[in-house]
Parts: C-alpha cells; sequence; structure tokens
C-alpha cells in the first residue's frame, strides 16, 4: 500500500498556488485566525476524527456536489481526490450526475445530495419538511447539522477563491 | 411600516428546525464550541443549534468572529453593510435584519439603510459604499464571473489590500451564515 500523498498545509493557498512569503501569503498572514479557522473547519467538516453518522466518503461527496453546483472546478477536483481516497467509484458517479438524482450509490446518499443542491443552490425554498426527511434517513441532530455546515462552508470557500483569485490577478508577481 | 421590500431592520424572530442544544445540559465539548463565538450571540438559539455539533461550531464560531470583529482593516460599519446587501441577494430576512440594524447603529445613519433595504444597493450615492455593495453582490451570486476588473472601483475608493480581503471575508462568511440560517430554521417576519 502505497502512502496517501501528504495534505496541504492550507487548501485554498495550495489550489491558488500562493507561495509562502508570497504578497497573497503575507497579507492573508495579516488576519492568522482566518486562516487557521478556514482550515479548520475544512478539517472538521471534511476529514474529522469522529465522523459521527455521515461518513468521510459521504462528507467528500456532498463537498463535491456543491463545488460542482457552484462551478468552481478547481476546488471540485479536491473533492474529487479526497472522494476517490475515502469513497466507492459509485459515489463518485453520484456526486458527479448534475443533471440526474445521483443514484448510483444507493438512495441514503442520493437524499443526502439532493439536500446538498438545496442548501447551496435554494437556501430559502429549505422546510421542514427537508429536516424531516434527514431525520428519517436516521441522521441525528447532529449529523443534521454537520451536514448542513459541510454544504454550507463550501460556498464560503468558493467566494474566498474567487476573491483571492481577482487580488493575484490585480497584482501579477 | 410601508416598507416596499419584505427586509427590515426591526428585530426578526428565528425559528429553528431543530431542537436547539439546552444551555443547562450542553456537553463540556459544546459549551466550549459555544465559547468561540461571538460573546453577544453565543446563548442564542441559532448558535445552541449548530452546538449539536460541537467540532464544526467551534471552528466556524471562531472564523465568524474574527471575521466579523477582527481589528483593523475594514471599518466593521463596511463589514456590516457587505454582509446586509449579501443576505438580501441570498434572501435572508433574519441575517439582512440583524447586519443592518448594526450598520444603522454603527453609523447612526438608519435612513441610509432603509433606501437599501427598500430600493437595494443600487440606491447607494455614497461612491465607497456603492463600491463595497456592488462587489458583495457580484461575488454572491457570481463568484466564477468576478476578476481584478471588480476590485478597481474598491481601490478608487480608497480601500487598501487589508481592506479588500476583510471585505471578501465578510462576503463569504455570509455565503455560509444565510444558507444555514436559511435551512435550519424559519425567519419570523413581524406582521
Amino acid at each position: 500500500m502505497s502512502q496517501p500523498p501528504p495534505e496541504p498545509v492550507d487548501l485554498l493557498e495550495d489550489i491558488l498556488g500562493i507561495a509562502p512569503g508570497s504578497r497573497l501569503a503575507a497579507l492573508r498572514r495579516r488576519r492568522p485566525e482566518a486562516l487557521r479557522h478556514s482550515q479548520g473547519a475544512y478539517e472538521e467538516l471534511l476529514r474529522p476524527a469522529d465522523p459521527g453518522g455521515i461518513s468521510h466518503a459521504e462528507r467528500a461527496a456532498l463537498a463535491l456536489r456543491v463545488a460542482l453546483r457552484e462551478g468552481e472546478a478547481a476546488l471540485a477536483a479536491r473533492y474529487r481526490a479526497l472522494l476517490g481516497r475515502a469513497g466507492t467509484r459509485a459515489e463518485t458517479e453520484a456526486a458527479e450526475d448534475l443533471p440526474g438524482s445521483g443514484e448510483a450509490a444507493g438512495e441514503r446518499l442520493a437524499a443526502l445530495l439532493h439536500h446538498a443542491d438545496l442548501v447551496a443552490l435554494r437556501p430559502g425554498a429549505c422546510g421542514q419538511a427537508d429536516i424531516d426527511r434527514l431525520a428519517a434517513l436516521g441522521l441525528s441532530p447532529r449529523d443534521i447539522v454537520a451536514v448542513t455546515q459541510l454544504v454550507a462552508f463550501v460556498p464560503y470557500q468558493v467566494r474566498l477563491l474567487a476573491g483571492l483569485r481577482a487580488m493575484a490577478q490585480e497584482n501579477p508577481a | 411600516m410601508s416598507s416596499p421590500s419584505r427586509f427590515t431592520m426591526e428585530e426578526v424572530g428565528w425559528r429553528p428546525r431543530l431542537a436547539p442544544v439546552d444551555a443547562e445540559t450542553a456537553t463540556p465539548a459544546q459549551r466550549a464550541a459555544l465559547d468561540a463565538c461571538p460573546p453577544a450571540q453565543r446563548r442564542s438559539t441559532y448558535f445552541l443549534t449548530l452546538a449539536h455539533d460541537p467540532a464544526s461550531l467551534g471552528e466556524r464560531g471562531a472564523l465568524f468572529t474574527t471575521v466579523m470583529y477582527a481589528p483593523r482593516g475594514l471599518p466593521r460599519a463596511e463589514r456590516e453593510l457587505a454582509t446586509a446587501v449579501v443576505s438580501m441577494a441570498n434572501g435572508c430576512v433574519y441575517c439582512t435584519s440583524v447586519h443592518a440594524r448594526r450598520f444603522a447603529e454603527l453609523t447612526k445613519q438608519p435612513a441610509a439603510m432603509q433606501r437599501l433595504l427598500d430600493e437595494g444597493p443600487g440606491a447607494e450615492t455614497d461612491p465607497r459604499r456603492r463600491a463595497v455593495a456592488d462587489y458583495a453582490e457580484k461575488l454572491t451570486r457570481t463568484p466564477g464571473a468576478v476578476s481584478a476588473a471588480d476590485l478597481a472601483p474598491l481601490r478608487a475608493a480608497g480601500l487598501d489590500d487589508l481592506e479588500v480581503l476583510d471585505l471578501t471575508h465578510a462576503v463569504a462568511m455570509f455565503a455560509n451564515a444565510n444558507r444555514l440560517m436559511q435551512s435550519l430554521g424559519d425567519s419570523d417576519t413581524p406582521a
């Protein structure tokens, strides 16, 4: 068995190619708490030591789904790789089945992906029935909050990436 | 109240779709996570609902606190302006009310915020606020279309690098906050 590749120190800087000591790296370190907790939230949502009722593979599938829905290809590629290590081929197929309902890996993942689509794209349309459907799948309140935190966190990453990309463009190295 | 839009800076309630954690019987992990959240809000129904998953609340609460309250950089009133604009774009009546009210308190200019709530960010006439609002709206609605050209109005209005980073953090944070608030509960708009 080969060792898994080392995780980047900071996912977003790795995606954007922000080099240590560069102007944007120095700028982000003027907000050390934001830097630390952006990465910390990513770790706790995608790879928590105790994942409760939502597996690492399901978490990666949900993040991949939202990144794809947001049209953020570079972030989606990272989540696809994470899912490739944590999950099955069918789970990747389900997460990437954007026009469809993502049935490739069973009803439970399809329902989770449906909820991810709802929270990512039309959060105002979410109702009590959508939360009750998650509970009916066997999700505990903790699992429901974790899923919601996760699918609401990827849109944060997408917009931080977009803003940092614009700043990098503005000030070529 | 004759506001033509559904947005308001009046107090709006929020009803969770999951029973919140009871602060009296919270676990040590839940208490520690709540302590990372802004002091004035850590006993709110919203944070007590998020406390079901303490690991994510601790990191996300600390992130939220620094994004909204870290010293220097973008003035706090402009962080509130940006988060109110984002919340309007996302249709989160509750979040809009909270951050519109904070903007009005910090600037003592409730009329300026009321106009924004009624007519949208396009009604903003102050060039710096308009640049902040326009960037907040575009980064919210079409992040993939944002480029350096969208930063030019912010630079022209005098925002430095730290201010642009702070603004980006605030806008990004509310892509998150609005989705949490809207999916885990209901805004309870006053009659």
